[in-house]
């Protein structure tokens, strides 16, 4: 599970200092899915890179499955992130040179899994995404909900503790939209740790919780269902 | 993972052709010039080295300075080298050559002139390396009048290189038997023979005469012993043989001379050394050598240039950062330590530099030819034999890798990932600086070739055009005259008597020629040390100094048919008058020491002018004139409309009086240029380069402005919604630019002043460099620039704008 306790983010420049996340205490539980609210400019964003160890806390401790991480170098983050998290975002981040099969195959080269290994589960996430018909086009040759498929395919392929998704369905219309949340939840459903930052009511319905943040701060948590480990 | 970073590599380069060929482009040539020159050299820096004892063979030298008078030559005494084999077992074999500057060679009815003639000693075959494809090394050149000919002269002559035991008929004199052939002498030796005839005919070479340095003289030291060894063993012969003979036949103490600042010198060039390192005073090599000064000179153009490419290729690769930047954070955020990012990065640049390091191989393969003809060289690019180019391609695609690889390579990989998702990228200040610097640097050493190729046209057309003293125009050389012996007088009035012809001399001694000689002589009567003097001492008669324009400053010229005395008759150049200190030399006396220890009796009849005789790279030395026949050749001052037909009349009395003797003529003016031809050369080379270097800097400019360009569509958009025109938006987007460049100019100033003035050090006569060349070169800079960018801005100002805003 993860947890933080007190977590501070500052952003500093020349002339301002803005306090992102003002003393965040929370826990997630294996195999929750949590969703994170706010207006604009709350920090949901800030909360979400830490979670994923994209970024460090200024103050306050993150313990990411009862391993002390908020102090951590560049490097040691990239080795924890390797294989424990992945990132669905909300412009799909695929990269355009690379066809979908390399694209999903990518979290896996960086493990450093064998060819023969790496095609072999790659395949797996494609059928499962149904997209494998599209392995060998490039992003560009896809509609949004295919990329978005593609891209949640390259984040569960390594098997990874927890998912993170920036705002998933933010440029989907809404019939993708839906897709990619049953999607989530399906994996959700089968073990995997989701937290996502959302605008949509809609899309925090599919959770077990949603926390609302407002100025760096949790203000309300709201359980639509108890969940259980 | 490599295979990844290979396909991702091949494909962004495939998905920015534009990009892409500039870079290619301007990477293909940067390597290409800097194969051609690095060949190039490779070749300076190897010479000799293809004999395998290169490193045991010295070649000795003279240097005597007496008097404030100098003799400097790569020639010694015709004793030095027996006599240090005879006197030292450490030094293991000698050999003597003295080139023939030219002979007449029968074949068939004609006689041919061969300029590559040298007589040997027979042990040449085992100090250099010199393979006989034909005949015994250890015999060839034993017995006199035998001859060993090059693979080229064989077949020229016979038509097969089984020609040993055949005659040919040299010089109209005798008969040689041909006893071996050798292969060609490789393109990069100090010397090339055609036509080796054996030194034992020659009856100095068993002289023990001290006082004559007719050869150049070479010896090979055993293993082991030094040029400080060798050095030494010359004091010592110098002290044991040369001293006794200054005392003896010269009247002069070696330990009075030394003592009066004066010194007489025998010292050893190690043989790598010789083509490179000739001192510039010496005007007795035996074939123009190179200058250590050119070789530095154009490595730092091929590096110059290669940093030019590879600066494009930061810039543009910096410049179009954003581009990759979304790519970089995925990675990183999937889990890539920025070693790997780095190394995917630098993979690309490889790519990069493997595809135009292909290109140029191929490119300097296609133009070696033609950069041959303007080196005046035989390089030649086979891999197969020379592997040790393959060495230095990859060495050099490695190296270009990681210069122009490396600092993008970092700036990339350190992009933070939670930023570049959400596509807040660096602000392009952060990068704009650097590349502002490079595009100054790029500019800044373009205009240093600009200015650097002005001032070398300025300075060979100063060659051209200054008063040397004598007047090189319209005249004729007759050469290799000896064939006509008695009959030359009348040969020459002959010609005289034509229509266009003005005057005629008779001498081998002519400014433009090879004939040199400087003997010894004193002042006073009773030859004491402190007057004793070398000075060059030419053999003219009568005609020489009107024919040549040259001007009598006092006393007058030779005229032995209202002066009988006139056989004992010198004329000096000023400097000579100087250096012997006599403020009114006319009716002074000098004495020549002859055999026997008699004094001969010399009087000043007259005073010229200076004239150059060297090249300008040199100051004038002093120089004598004496009335003395020499039949060398002849100088005709002609004044016609019909160069061509004068000749051939002239060819007819030839052919006359001397049937089937050849007839070879040359003009002064061209034997002049002549002298230039390795300044004309790096002339030539020079621009050329500074042309690819412009394009390659130009090519980098017209990249940046088309990003620039892309960058600025949406501001672009708005100013011509706004009222911009046209050229409104072009001086926008020109204007940065133009800056840079101008900042480049004012940097590129003092460093080209400081590098051009080095070299014009070289010459004694030199142009200097005066400002309108700064603003010239920045005038040209500039125009060049603005060239480049307008294209783009043109383009970018005359879009729509409603289409630029769209996109946005």
């Amino acid at each position: 599970m993860i947890k933080t306790v007190n977590l501070q983010k500052l952003f500093t420049t020349e002339e301002v200092e803005t306090t992102a996340l003002n003393g965040i205490n929370m826990e997630i539980q294996d195999g929750e899915f949590v969703a994170i609210m706010g207006p604009s400019g709350c920090g949901k964003s800030t909360l979400l890179n830490i979670l994923g160890l994209l970024d460090n806390p200024s103050g306050g401790e993150y313990f990411f499955w009862d391993k002390e991480v908020a102090r951590m170098s560049e490097r040691q983050r990239a080795q924890l992130r390797k294989g424990s998290i992945g990132f669905v975002f909300q412009s799909f981040n695929l990269i355009d040179e690379l066809t979908v099969f390399e694209n999903v195959e990518l979290p896996l080269l960086y493990l450093k899994v064998p060819s023969s290994e790496r095609k072999q589960k790659v395949e797996q996430v494609l059928e499962r995404m149904n997209i494998m018909h599209r392995r060998n086009h490039f992003p560009q040759q896809l509609s949004g909900g295919q990329q978005q498929r593609v891209a949640i395919a390259r984040a569960v392929v390594a098997k990874p503790k927890m998912i993170l998704a920036d705002e998933p369905t933010g440029n989907l219309d809404s019939t993708n939209g839906e897709e990619v949340m049953k999607l989530l939840q399906e994996l959700n459903d089968a073990g995997t740790t989701m937290v996502m930052v959302t605008h949509s009511p809609y899309d925090a319905g599919f959770a077990h919780r949603i926390i609302n943040l407002f100025d760096g701060k949790v203000v309300t948590e709201n359980i639509k269902e108890q969940f259980h480990v | 993972m490599f295979k990844n970073y290979l396909k991702i590599a091949w494909r962004n380069l495939w998905k920015q052709k534009v990009f892409t060929l500039i870079n290619v482009g301007g990477l293909t040539i940067g390597l290409t010039v800097s194969m051609l020159l690095l060949l190039w050299v490779q070749q300076e820096l190897s010479y000799d080295r293809y004999n395998t004892k290169w490193d045991r063979i010295y070649r000795l030298h003279t240097d005597i300075h007496v008097n404030n008078s100098d003799f400097i030559s790569c020639q010694v005494q015709d004793a030095m080298g027996p006599t240090l084999t005879h006197d030292y077992p450490q030094i293991e074999k000698f050999v003597r050559l003295d080139p023939a500057r030219d002979i007449l060679v029968r074949k068939g009815n004609e006689t041919l002139q061969e300029k590559k003639a040298a007589w040997a000693d027979s042990t040449i075959f085992e100090v250099f390396t010199l393979p006989l494809l034909a005949g015994d090394p250890k015999t060839a050149l034993t017995a006199p009048y035998s001859v060993v000919l090059s693979e080229t002269a064989a077949r020229k002559y016979f038509q097969s290189t089984d020609v040993v035991g055949k005659i040919l008929h040299l010089n109209n004199t005798a008969d040689y038997q041909v006893t071996g052939v050798m292969k060609d002498m490789p393109d990069a030796s100090h010397f090339h023979f055609d036509f080796l005839m054996s030194m034992s005919e020659m009856e100095n070479s068993r002289s023990n005469n001290w006082g004559n340095h007719n050869y150049y003289t070479y010896v090979l030291v055993r293993p082991g012993v030094s040029e400080s060894i060798l050095n030494a063993f010359l004091r010592d012969v110098t002290k044991k043989y040369i001293a006794p003979f200054y005392s003896e036949i010269l009247h002069i103490s070696m330990g009075k001379l030394e003592q009066g600042g004066n010194h007489v010198r025998y010292d050893a060039t190690p043989l790598s050394m010789i083509h490179l390192h000739a001192n510039r005073a010496d005007q007795s090599t035996i074939e123009p050598g190179g200058n250590i000064q050119y070789v530095y000179i154009f490595s730092a153009a091929a590096v110059f240039i290669l940093l030019i490419a590879c600066i494009n290729f930061m810039n543009l690769s910096t410049a179009r950062s954003a581009s990759r930047a979304r790519e970089v954070g995925v990675r990183k955020a999937l889990g890539s330590e920025r070693k790997q990012l780095i190394l995917q990065f630098l993979s690309e640049s490889w790519l990069i530099c493997a595809l135009a390091m292909g290109l140029a191989v191929l490119a300097a393969i296609v133009l070696l030819p033609f950069f041959n003809q303007l080196a005046g060289k035989q390089m030649t690019i086979d891999l197969l034999h020379q592997p040790h180019l393959i060495l230095y391609f990859l060495a050099l695609l490695l190296i270009v890798g990681m210069l122009a690889g490396a600092y993008p390579a970092f700036f990339l990989s350190g992009f933070k990932p939670i930023q570049v998702l959400k596509g807040k990228l660096l602000s392009d200040n952060n990068t704009r600086g650097l590349r502002s610097t490079l595009v100054v640097v790029q500019f800044v050493i373009s205009s240093v070739l600009i200015i650097g190729t002005i001032v070398i046209y300025n300075q060979l057309n100063y060659i051209q055009h200054r008063q040397i003293g004598y007047n090189r125009q319209q005249v004729l050389v007759l050469q290799n005259t000896y064939p006509l012996y008695k009959q030359v007088n009348a040969f020459r009035e002959a010609v005289l008597r034509l229509p266009g012809v003005k005057n005629g001399t008779m001498t081998g001694f002519l400014p433009t020629g090879q004939f040199r000689q400087s003997p010894s002589f004193f002042k006073d009567r009773n030859t004491s040390a402190n007057s004793a003097f070398t000075t060059e001492t030419w053999s003219v008669d009568e005609h020489y100094i009107p024919t040549l324009d040259m001007k009598v400053t006092a006393g007058r010229n030779f005229d032995p048919q209202h002066f009988g005395t006139d056989s004992s008759a010198i004329i000096v150049s000023e400097t000579a008058a100087r250096m012997l200190g006599f403020k009114d030399p006319v009716g002074k006396e000098l004495y020549e020491p002859m055999d026997g220890g008699q004094l001969r009796v010399l009087h000043i009849v007259g005073v010229i002018k200076d004239f150059n005789y060297n090249s300008l790279h040199q100051a004038i030395t002093p120089l004598m004139l004496r009335l003395e026949e020499q039949r060398g050749s002849m100088a005709f001052r002609v004044k016609t409309d019909n160069l061509p037909g004068l000749v051939e009349k002239i060819k007819q009395q030839w052919d006359a009086m001397v049937p089937g003797q050849v007839f070879l003529y040359s003009f002064m003016d061209e034997e002049f240029n002549a002298m230039y031809q390795a300044d004309q050369r790096t002339g030539n080379i020079f621009v050329l380069f500074a042309v690819l270097a412009i394009v390659v800097a130009c090519l980098g400019l017209s990249g940046l402005a088309i990003f620039t360009a892309e960058q600025r569509t949406k501001e672009i958009g708005i100013r011509k919604v706004h009222g911009a025109s046209v050229a409104d938006i072009v001086t926008l987007l020109s204007r940065d630019f133009i800056k840079l460049v101008l900042i480049a100019i004012v940097i590129a100033i003092p460093v080209a002043w400081y590098i051009m003035n080095s070299w014009l050090q070289d010459f004694a006569y030199r142009t200097t460099i005066q400002w309108w060349v700064f603003m010239l070169a920045g005038a040209i800079a500039v125009v060049i620039a603005l060239c480049t960018i307008s294209f783009q801005s043109v383009k970018a100002a005359l879009m729509d704008p409603v289409k630029s805003l769209r996109t946005e």
